[in-house]
């Protein structure tokens, strides 16, 4: 479809300003040096062509409340309209951050409100809300490592991550200045005690582990992990991003953890928002809690108020955190209560399994064992009809279902053409049957008509883009011809 | 539970079906002794209507924002938000979908990054834009890291009038990378260019200047970007309002090398700081030393134009440790904002909405100085100024509070040497009306 810049017509308006009732004209406040010779070109359209654009755009969209959106690691579940209505009211979304403190007790009091549900649903002892993203919460929780150590006058290297952890872990690590050292996974998917014990030492922060992990399953040796950790003096962090499976069943701070980041997008329901915004709070122990960003929101007895952890790592953006993401987060927590939570974990750890029993025998899966809230699933038995993976997402679309993350997690030698299915606890029975149902059929598809799946998506606006393309001729903006 | 389909009966069923007896047996993996044990202490379940008093009960201890006219900005500005854009918002299409990593289902976040990519690219000068990183201070962050790895150097020069929280931003990234930073001081108001070739070096990896500065103020940034590369450094321009692109000349013209900038004022919220949208313009040879998701133009398997993610080889899922930065959500929602927003403008409506910020806050200058009250130096400024006054704070705040005004920033929370000085933002929100009744309040 046409850009916007395709539908300009010179002279045409989509905007209104009030009455310009100053003297004096822009070029005697602006000296010579600065002042732009010619207006920036931008497109000229009116406000009905703006709505029929983003209309349009929106229908080659595809979101949650389209259909299923079984993507692995991303818990894409149900964002409910009533907390997009309280993240809307005007004196959140209208207060300036620069307000005096009086003006915002409201936003200090939601603050505050959700850092202790935060703490008890965790087992935590403080939470910083101020990370924008999961990776925003990991960089945090990486730097609280490095200058806790810093603090003690024994600085650390490296820094463990598993072979199985979200890209994110290594490369906030390398933010930090940590040296990675890789983990290997065990033939039941969990970590390799033997190697972790190898490899940490009194010149590593720590392990950063996600749990139940990216394959889906549950830590059995949690306990003896942490012992590993913390008898070298490191510290165990929790990648909060498969929270979903444990909400009050396990909580991080009980098993160990010293710190731990939240996707409030994911877990706690707040939207996805085509890639964000979203949440990272991270949650620490007490003796952590002086290293945390500034500011945090304390309860001063009358009035809630901002204070600066003694040690703090600093600022990683400007102002307090994503506070309309928090207001969601808060709202859904609100509606879910104790009994509501543990709903959560045990419906979506029910409906990963029951996607892992039914399709198991065609899609063999990465371990062959009960999985958490999600499960991982290969197409590597379709590789000898040619078909791959990639197909096989693609042409879910066809049957209306949204491809679920293909080739992540990608480790030797148990983990390759992955599918890893979230089905999260939103999607009710016929809805799973369904997906259940289309991954069957294209099982079959796949052994007797593989063209049909290399050829997929069949029914959307474009199919398979060309992104070697892209990448070998970038072209990242619109030029008239 | 309302939001949970599955019945007790229907998960009875499927429990049957997995071939286990009950959930316990499902996580047996789990050793017994780290089950958590009896009924979180949190509050709830509320039902909808108790959600909605409960919550609206805690907006309601805010003060009335609705009515309230902020004549403070640094970083976060009170700009009209047209009501289309909030229409676009609430498309669920938008707002309920993930990062475009399945192109086919996401051609409308796609092309939306594309067109954003080139707004921006129209304001700035430049063809490589990352147009969503969480705000401006960790864009700006991103960045300075940036000009590091382009330039294998970690000694940075940073103008003193670069927001504070930025600054404060950058040494957080920076920390554990061994960097010298220099700051340079200003003077009236602007950075002070005389001094800088003294500040610099041949370790020195980029020079960090705000246009316009913490103060509002049009810097030179032409001959600070000069004397960066007679030291072999980067020029990093930053700009936190970007509403000025549209009368300023674009940072590429003006010999920069890479912008970091917030692009909260086209159509985003206050929402109390976040969330904003940081970005990123450069040139195209450094591409591949970007960090974040773009957009790229490409075909599909028909010849039809398509967009996708591109440059993926910088990002954190493929690179892992070897990646440019470890971005992965970002701030997207708002990029349908932004296009709207730009959209709507467009090329005459932002230079006449730029036009009527700069000559409002001039005028609200000239006429507080004329109360008497006020004094300032002469520097050129966008749509904030500094101010001396002989007002004391809380006077200033009963007086605004009266005519529904919140305050102007009192810059001593961050200049600890300008103990009466005020930071104030005029942005269209304010009638020439609206601005005699705040002289008329301030000038008594």
């Amino acid at each position: 479809m046409k850009l916007i810049y395709e539908k300009s017509v010179k002279g045409r308006v989509g905007y209104s300003i009030k009455k310009d009732e100053f003297d004096g004209a822009v070029e005697d406040l602006i000296p010579e040096y600065a002042l732009s010779k010619a207006k920036k070109e931008l497109p000229e359209v009116s406000e009905v062509d703006v709505v029929r654009h983003f209309t349009k755009l929106s229908k080659l969209n595809y979101g949650v409340d389209d259909g299923f959106y079984p993507l692995g690691s991303c818990t894409m579940k149900y964002n409910p309209k009533v907390n997009e209505y309280l993240a809307s009211l005007d004196n959140f979304t209208q207060a300036h951050p620069f307000s005096p403190l009086e003006f915002v007790q409201g936003n200090l009091r939601l603050m505050y409100e959700l850092e202790e549900a935060l703490k008890e649903i965790t087992g935590m002892d403080r939470f910083t809300l101020m990370p924008s993203a999961g990776a925003h919460g990991e960089l945090v929780g990486v730097l609280i490592m490095r200058k806790y150590f810093e603090d003690q006058g024994k600085s650390r290297s490296k820094m463990l991550v598993p072979d199985s952890a979200h890209g994110t872990n290594p490369a906030s690590s390398a933010m930090a200045g940590f040296k990675v050292v890789e983990v290997k996974s065990n033939e039941v998917g969990n970590i390799d005690l033997d190697d972790l014990k190898a490899k940490m030492d009194e010149d590593t922060a720590g392990l950063m582990l996600t749990n139940p992990n990216t394959v889906g399953l549950f830590e059995r040796q949690i306990q003896e992990i942490a012992e590993v950790v913390h008898s070298q003096g490191g510290l165990l962090y929790y990648d909060g991003a498969n929270l979903n499976a444990l909400l009050g069943i396990v909580r991080p701070g009980d098993a160990g953890f010293d710190i731990v980041h939240l996707n409030l997008h994911k877990t706690f329901s707040t939207p996805h928002g085509s890639g964000g915004p979203g949440s990272g709070a991270v949650g620490v122990k007490k003796n952590l809690a002086e290293f945390l960003p500034s500011p945090l929101v304390c309860n001063c007895g009358k009035y809630f108020g901002l204070e600066e952890p003694r040690k703090s790592i600093g600022r990683v953006k400007a102002f307090f955190g994503n506070f309309t993401v928090l207001v969601k987060a808060y709202a859904w927590i609100l509606s879910m209560g104790n009994d509501g939570l543990k709903m959560v974990s045990e419906t979506s750890v029910i409906n990963a399994n029951y996607v892992l029993a039914k399709l198991k025998k065609y899609y063999r899966p990465a371990y062959d064992r009960f999985c958490m809230h999600e499960c991982v699933l290969t197409g590597r038995d379709y590789k000898e009809y040619g078909v791959k993976t990639l197909d096989i997402a693609k042409r879910l679309i066809d049957y209306g279902f949204h491809p679920p993350t293909i080739y992540f997690p990608h480790f030797e030698p148990y983990a390759q053409e992955t599918i890893m299915v979230e089905p999260t606890e939103s999607e009710g029975k016929e809805t799973i049957d369904e997906f259940i149902d289309a991954m069957i059929k294209i099982s079959n598809e796949a052994k007797t008509n593989p063209e049909l799946l290399k050829e997929a998506p069949h029914i959307t606006y474009v199919s398979r883009p060309d992104e070697v393309k892209a990448n070998r001729e970038p072209i990242l903006v619109y030029k008239e011809k | 539970m309302r939001y949970i389909p599955n019945t007790k009966e229907q998960l009875e069923e499927m429990l049957k079906e997995i071939g286990v007896s009950s959930f316990e047996e499902l996580i047996s993996d789990i050793p017994k002794d780290l089950r958590f044990k009896g009924d979180l202490k949190i509050k709830g379940p509320l039902s909808e209507d108790e959600l909605i008093a409960y919550i609206r009960g805690i907006e309601r201890e805010n003060v009335d924002f609705a009515s309230l006219k902020p004549l403070v900005g640094a970083g976060s500005y009170k700009h009209f938000v047209p009501s289309v854009i909030k229409t676009i918002l609430a498309r669920e299409e938008f707002y309920t979908a993930y990062t475009p990593y399945q192109p086919e289902l996401a051609q409308g976040t796609l092309q939306t990054m594309f067109e954003v990519q080139t707004h921006l690219s129209r304001l700035t000068g430049f063809d490589a834009v990352v147009p969503s990183i969480y705000d401006g201070a960790s864009a700006t962050a991103e960045a300075v890291l940036m000009a590091m790895r382009l330039t294998g150097k970690n000694r940075i020069v940073v103008s003193k009038l670069l927001h504070p929280q930025y600054m404060e931003t950058i040494k957080t990234y920076v920390a554990p990378h061994k960097t010298e930073i220099v700051e340079i001081p200003y003077k009236d108001n602007l950075t002070d260019v005389n001094v800088v070739k003294d500040l610099l070096n041949k370790e020195t990896a980029v020079i960090v200047v705000q246009n316009p500065n913490f103060f509002g103020g049009i810097e030179d940034v032409e001959a600070f970007s000069k004397l960066a590369h007679e030291f072999g450094a980067l020029s990093l321009q930053v700009v936190v309002e970007s509403l000025s692109l549209a009368l300023l000349k674009s940072p590429k013209d003006l010999g920069v090398d890479i912008v970091s900038g917030e692009a909260q004022s086209f159509g985003i919220d206050l929402n109390f700081g976040g969330p904003y949208n940081g970005y990123l313009a450069t040139k195209m040879d450094f591409i591949r030393q970007l960090p974040g998701r773009i957009a790229g133009e490409t075909v599909d398997r028909n010849g039809k134009r398509a967009f996708v993610m591109t440059l993926r080889s910088r990002e954190q899922d493929i690179k892992r440790e070897k990646a440019t930065s470890n971005l992965c959500t970002s701030h997207n929602l708002n990029l349908y904002a932004i296009d709207a927003y730009l959209s709507l403008f467009g090329k005459e409506g932002l230079y006449n909405l730029a036009t009527y910020n700069i000559k409002a806050s001039h005028y609200l200058r000239s006429r507080l100085l004329q109360t008497g009250h006020f004094k300032g130096i002469d520097y050129p400024f966008f749509n904030e100024f500094v101010v001396e006054t002989d007002l004391e704070e809380l006077e200033i705040k009963e007086r605004l509070k009266k005519i529904s005004v919140i305050p102007p920033l009192k810059l001593s929370i961050f200049f600890t040497g300008l103990v009466n000085s005020y930071l104030f933002a005029v942005t269209e929100i304010f009638s020439k009306d609206d601005l005699d009744r705040i002289v008329e309040t301030l000038g008594r």
